[in-house]
């Protein structure tokens, strides 16, 4: 190859990174989280919709897998290649608010906006007064239980409390046939969130009130003993630290799991895969106090604070909030509705599985909101995983509390 | 044109282009790894080594090390035994070799995560292939939790690992076959040398240097492979199947410690480089006497 062919390559490489580099006057670009194969496509509509209603915008979605989220975020991020909005975990939004990079949207949010939003899932975007971000989607967990296999084993109502949970475990375990009563989740994502449960019905919260880990006090030792105790006596499916949240979900779709907590994308699920199922959604079992927590997750979209068209990205934000446009996602993704007039709509008040999420609300436990709260979560997780494979959970949970104090202390 | 300089000038544009994508990014890791930084990658103070001092504190960490350690030297030294014979049987001529040939090859085809994930659903304990093979065979009278714990994940993943580096060493070997002349072996047999002397004084001698370049590339490669360890089971449970390359990727994308993620990252760098060096060396001695 000749040195022009070479150098004219070379150019139009270059111009080519350049006009990456350089985004058109009025484009909005949004990085979005693909919740389900239902993502891409709706968002492919709002493009659609938006775009006519709004000549001289155009909108690019990025969407990208849960998984690697935040791994893309971090390399744009550093790189200055972010998009103008985006959607993420609430959970890291300390993170993005203490380095700057997130703008507040007071300025845009009128009165009538922000009386758009249910409070319990708008204020956990809010910080120092400020809000920083929508709540894109909200979910809560609750628990499923199978119902052909309950009335199998004699029982007549969904447990109330863990000692009945035992109970029914162990009746359901009594069939045989390949049929474990309580599904425990044991790996990678939420394996900390699946012991809170345990460790909220025994009164103990995540953090203490002087702001130290709660793994090292009595509520969090009494939780891990009870499932340590399930997986002994064999009232768990097997192989526990094997099993994901989807591995447990799919058991339970083959009907091999008499009861399991999780969210409520489980009921699209079963409707689409296994639509014979016989299944009721309860509240999360309580402890002996008549504590309960459930886990409350929101999703916010945030705008950049380097972004060049934050105007044209405020009208898309607009437009994603409207009723019309929330009700279409929420449905398709099983979440639950963030929005006032769309939790009124007939789809949610005559829907027996989500009324069940929105009753068990008052008890919901948002992610706390501190620095390092990835690295307690993984600590917590990991420290879960030694006990399930036969640790001793004394031993494990003050282990795991000296670490998270010290990622506290920081 | 006898010049001098034209060796050096003529290694010059690949110098350059190297120093663009290798050295650049070290360059960019030294930085980040000796510095305070932020969640998002800005730098901030210089800080004494911390993020080094921090790795080494780490319980975490050596583990990955020394697990880092067993998973390259049994990846690659199980590759290696077993692509010889292959490589060996492949180069003889039978019917159907070019189906044998492409059989081998097939899983280098694959990529290495859709590997990874096919068999994390083999290996699954209620509903997978291996267990009902092996229950459908007599083997075992229960579901075995592959991946529940690190005894039986590990083992399976190296088990994996070996399978996915067979084919590019056999190609390697295959070469190195083709090139040593048939006359050895014609007059090796009519001196009655027997196979495993023709073996041992033929084939392996001159298969050597090929030897030595698939031991170089599988443990560069290896050492660094992500996918096989993080699709099957994260590094867990509890960090017991971390590599150093898995731990790396939750230190800089689950908690956000991009400055000892950095320092992980020169560090395997590091032990490559001496590795490599120290392997080039002891090889080319060998060649010269």
């Amino acid at each position: 190859m000749s040195l022009a062919k070479w150098t004219a390559g070379l150019m139009a490489g270059m111009s080519m990174l350049a006009i990456a580099a350089q985004a058109d006057a009025g484009e909005v670009r949004v990085t979005v989280a693909e919740y389900s194969a239902k993502t891409a496509p709706y968002f492919a509509d709002v493009k659609k919709e938006f775009e006519a209603a709004n000549p001289g915008i155009t909108v690019k979605f990025e969407v990208v897998p849960w998984d690697v989220l935040l791994q893309k975020l971090t390399t744009d991020i550093t790189a200055g290649t972010n998009a103008d909005l985006s959607i993420i975990g609430t959970r890291w939004l300390i993170d993005f608010v203490q380095q700057d990079v997130a703008e507040p949207l007071d300025g845009y949010i009128k009165p009538d906006f922000k009386d758009r939003f249910i409070d319990t899932f708008l204020s956990p975007s809010i910080m120092d007064g400020k809000t920083y971000g929508l709540p894109i989607a909200a979910s809560a967990r609750a628990m499923y239980y199978n119902k052909e296999l309950f009335e199998k084993a004699g029982i007549a109502k969904p447990p109330a409390t863990w000692t009945e949970l035992q109970d029914d475990a162990r009746k359901i375990k009594a069939l045989g046939s390949g049929t474990f009563g309580f599904g425990l989740q044991g790996k990678e994502i939420e394996t900390d969130v699946y012991y809170y449960y345990a460790m909220w019905s025994q009164g103990t919260e995540i953090l203490n009130k002087d702001g130290t880990s709660g793994l090292s006090t009595p509520g969090a030792l009494e939780a891990a003993k009870l499932y340590k105790s399930m997986i002994d006596e064999g009232l768990t499916e097997p192989g526990v630290t094997s099993n994901n949240r989807e591995d447990v979900q799919n058991l339970f779709k083959q009907g091999k799991v008499g009861m399991m907590i999780t969210a409520p994308f489980l009921s699209n699920q079963i409707k689409d895969e296994a639509p014979n199922l016989k299944y009721g959604v309860a509240a999360i079992p309580a402890g002996p106090t008549g504590a309960r927590g459930t886990y409350g997750v929101t999703d916010s979209i945030i705008m950049f604070k380097n972004s060049k068209n934050k105007d044209e990205a405020w009208k898309l934000l607009d437009f994603l909030f409207t009723t019309e446009q929330r009700a279409k996602f929420t449905q398709g993704e099983g979440f639950l509705p963030v929005n006032k007039e769309e939790a009124k709509m007939d789809y949610y008040v005559n829907n027996a599985d989500l009324a069940a999420f929105t009753a068990l609300l008052p008890d919901a436990r948002f992610a706390p909101v501190i620095p390092g709260w990835e690295e307690v979560a993984q600590i917590t997780s990991d420290a879960m995983q030694k006990i399930y494979l036969g640790g001793d959970p004394e031993a494990g949970l003050k282990d795991a509390a000296a670490k998270a104090n010290a990622v506290l202390k920081k | 044109m006898q010049n001098r300089f034209l060796p050096y000038l003529l290694t010059l544009p690949s110098l350059l282009l190297a120093a663009v994508v290798i050295f650049w990014p070290v360059w960019d890791l030294i930085q980040i790894s000796t510095h305070d930084v932020s969640r998002f990658g800005q730098l901030r103070d210089f800080n004494d080594f911390a993020n080094f001092a921090a790795l080494a504190a780490d319980p975490d960490f050596t583990a990955a090390l020394w697990r880092t350690g067993q998973w390259t030297v049994m990846v690659v030294g199980g590759a290696l035994l077993l692509s010889i014979p292959v490589a060996m049987i492949l180069n003889t001529d039978f019917y159907g070799r070019g189906i044998a040939r492409v059989i081998i090859m097939l899983p280098w085809a694959v990529s290495l995560t859709m590997t990874a994930v096919v068999w994390r659903w083999a290996l699954s304990g209620e509903s997978g292939m291996l267990n009902s093979a092996l229950i459908g065979l007599g083997l075992i009278d229960h579901n075995i939790q592959w991946l529940a714990s690190a005894e039986t994940a590990f083992p399976m993943q190296v088990l994996i690992g070996i399978l996915v580096t067979v084919p590019f060493t056999t190609t390697i070997f295959l070469g190195g076959l083709s090139s040593i002349p048939d006359d050895l072996y014609e007059a090796a047999a009519l001196e009655g040398a027997t196979p495993l002397q023709q073996f041992r004084e033929i084939t392996f001698p001159l298969l050597k240097p090929f030897i030595n370049i698939a031991i170089v590339l599988n443990t560069i490669y290896v050492f660094n492979s992500f996918p096989i360890i993080w699709v099957m089971t994260q590094g867990g449970p509890a960090n017991s199947t971390d590599i150093l390359v898995t731990h790396l990727y939750k230190l800089a994308f689950r908690i956000g410690k991009l400055g000892e993620a950095s320092a992980v990252s020169l560090v395997m760098f590091a032990i490559l480089l001496v590795f490599t060096m120290i392997y080039v060396r002891l090889a080319m001695r060998e060649q010269r006497t």
